[in-house]
């Protein structure tokens, strides 16, 4: 993977300092994490179920709250004030396992909607860039088509021009391949992967190893909320530091 | 509330006459059926005579046209039953609009982030569904009318729209809640407010939820309207009891009453199945 980018640690885009996020119950969902993200680099999550992975990235688009510590995204810290998590919000794409697609709106209009609403284009200007992105998830034949009607995969590739739509700056990815029949997993990772090439800072959670190791610049490996170890894909596969990295990496690979 | 009545039908006879008429039957048991229905409406309408005349009632119904429609001087002229009826009709409109604006209001405070928003609409909707419109009817007429300096109409209007709005609240918050919360995080992800996130994502998809039942809700509506005459707004009801003050022809126009609140209660249920079946399609 030939792209430009910063070396480590100069440029972080998402610096997130020490959070802590508690579920009714209580359930410590994040216990005193911290992780930076460079500008274009593409970070894959990694981690057993329950150990806070979809509360990190919901976390860094304002889904939830988080009780202490400090989240800054491109220079913005997520905190109280509204205007400044609006902001984020912008700035933060993000592509669901269950696609969460508008279903009342056509394919292109679910993707106009925000640019229309949010970023206040034209509906010409809007239309334009649907289409556009349509056509580099390759769905450039489905614009007026309703979500029911098109496959899992067609769907997700849907959600994820829909993000895109907003030109963000980081886009997060929470199991965006779990809900899809095996022979679709390919398209949309495809996607993910051409995005990743383009230079777009993602955070991705996935279950598919072979993905993490292809197209990740680092891999962070959770539980309990915590982080455990955090290394570069080849390495962090072949020689994990930790002894509960190695176990759960033998358990799946 | 009446609902009782409104879903025996709908739910139960409704249905059941549906899938009884739907049997294919040979032709001659479809002719035995028909004379069975005339033979119980004919021992229905016979009893109802014969217990006339045992009160040694006169039937006048020769009497009932001219309270409907008089020509005068080649003009047809409405009667009282008919301008009671439009009256009815202007109450159930305007009240139907303003519930749905209450409901839609109450809804929105329900679902809101501030708890005095929530407090308040609980409020609102323990009083209404715990006190008899009747007395809600007269607390707005004898206490809030001459305090608010307004007219008998709009009391009766008002009255309606509260009571209706909180029954109307509860089928449009549950519309709004049945939205999976997804939508809301799609939304939330892509930076809209809350406002657009209502009104391009969350209200267009609870839409089909709300409008059957709210289109159910205005039957009782027309039918609770009934009530309003006790307020000596001149409705149907009211007309039909100031005829029978004067004519005594008791049985008469309260048959005619009865029979045009059926119609209309129909007609609106009718409408209501064919938005139920519009939204289950689309
Ligand atoms: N809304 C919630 N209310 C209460 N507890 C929650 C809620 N969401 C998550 N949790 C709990 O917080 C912990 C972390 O959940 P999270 O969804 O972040 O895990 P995850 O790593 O994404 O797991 P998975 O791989 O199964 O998706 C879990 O114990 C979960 O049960
Ligand atoms: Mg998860």
């Amino acid at each position: 993977m030939n792209k430009q980018k910063t070396p480590a640690g100069n440029d972080p885009i998402i610096d997130v300092r020490r959070i802590c996020k508690t579920y009714p119950g209580p359930v410590i969902a994040l216990d005193d994490f911290s992780i930076t993200v460079d500008r274009g680099e593409v970070l894959v999550v990694i981690g057993p179920s329950g150990s806070g992975k979809s509360t990190f990235l919901r976390c860094l688009n304002g889904l939830e709250e988080v009780d202490s510590g400090e989240i800054i995204i491109d220079g913005i810290p997520l905190d109280e004030d509204e205007k400044k998590r609006l902001q984020i919000r912008r700035e933060v794409g993000m592509v669901f396992q269950s696609f969460n697609l508008f279903p009342h709106l056509t394919v292109r209009k679910n993707i106009d909607l925000a640019q229309r609403l949010v970023r206040k284009k034209s509906r010409i200007e809007a239309l334009e860039f649907s289409l556009h992105l349509l056509d580099q998830v390759g769905l450039a034949d489905m614009a007026d088509r309703y979500p029911h009607q098109l496959s899992g995969g067609q769907q997700q590739r849907v959600a994820i021009a829909r993000a895109l739509a907003m030109m963000p700056a980081v886009m997060l990815f929470d199991e965006a391949t779990s809900a899809l029949d095996p022979e679709m997993i390919g398209e949309v990772l495809d996607v993910m992967r051409g995005l990743a090439r383009r230079g777009m800072t993602m955070v991705v959670v996935t279950h598919e190893m072979g993905f993490a190791r292809e197209v990740s610049d680092r891999i962070a490996f959770m539980e309990e909320g915590r982080l455990v170890e955090e290394g570069c894909g080849e390495v962090f596969f072949s020689h994990p530091e930790r002894l509960r990295t190695k176990e759960f990496l033998r358990q799946i690979l | 509330m009446s609902t009782a009545d409104r879903c025996a039908w709908r739910l139960e006879i409704g249905p059941a006459l549906l899938v009884y008429m739907k049997k294919r039957r040979p032709g001659f048991a479809r002719y035995v059926d028909v004379a069975k229905f005339i033979l119980v409406l004919a021992a229905c309408g016979y009893l109802i005579f014969r217990g006339s005349e045992q009160l040694g009632y006169n039937w006048h119904w020769q009497s009932i046209p001219g309270y409907l429609f008089t020509v005068h001087e080649g003009h047809l002229q409405i009667g009282p039953i008919t301008a009671g009826l439009l009256i009815t009709l202007e109450i159930t409109f305007f009240s139907l609009l303003l519930s749905a604006l209450v409901g839609f209001a109450v809804a929105l405070l329900r679902l809101s982030g501030s708890f005095v928003g929530r407090l308040l609409a609980m409020i609102y909707l323990e009083t209404i569904r715990n006190t008899p419109l009747l007395v809600q009817i007269f607390f707005l007429y004898f206490v809030m009318a001459p305090i608010l300096d307004i007219g008998r109409f709009a009391t009766a209007v008002l009255a309606l729209s509260f009571f209706e709005g909180a029954y109307a609240s509860e089928i449009i918050r549950s519309g709004i809640v049945a939205v999976p919360v997804g939508q809301w995080e799609a939304s939330h992800a892509l930076g809209l407010n809350r406002f657009d996130t209502y009104r391009a994502v969350i209200i267009p998809q609870a839409i089909r939820r709300i409008l059957p039942p709210l289109t159910s809700q205005a039957v009782s509506l027309l039918k609770d309207s009934a009530l309003v005459s006790t307020i000596a707004v001149y409705d149907l009801t009211m007309e039909g009891r100031t005829i029978i003050a004067e004519t005594f022809l008791t049985f008469e126009v309260w048959f005619t009453v009865a029979a045009i609140y059926l119609v209309l209660a129909l007609v609106m249920s009718f409408a209501a199945d064919q938005a139920k079946s519009y939204f289950q399609t689309a």
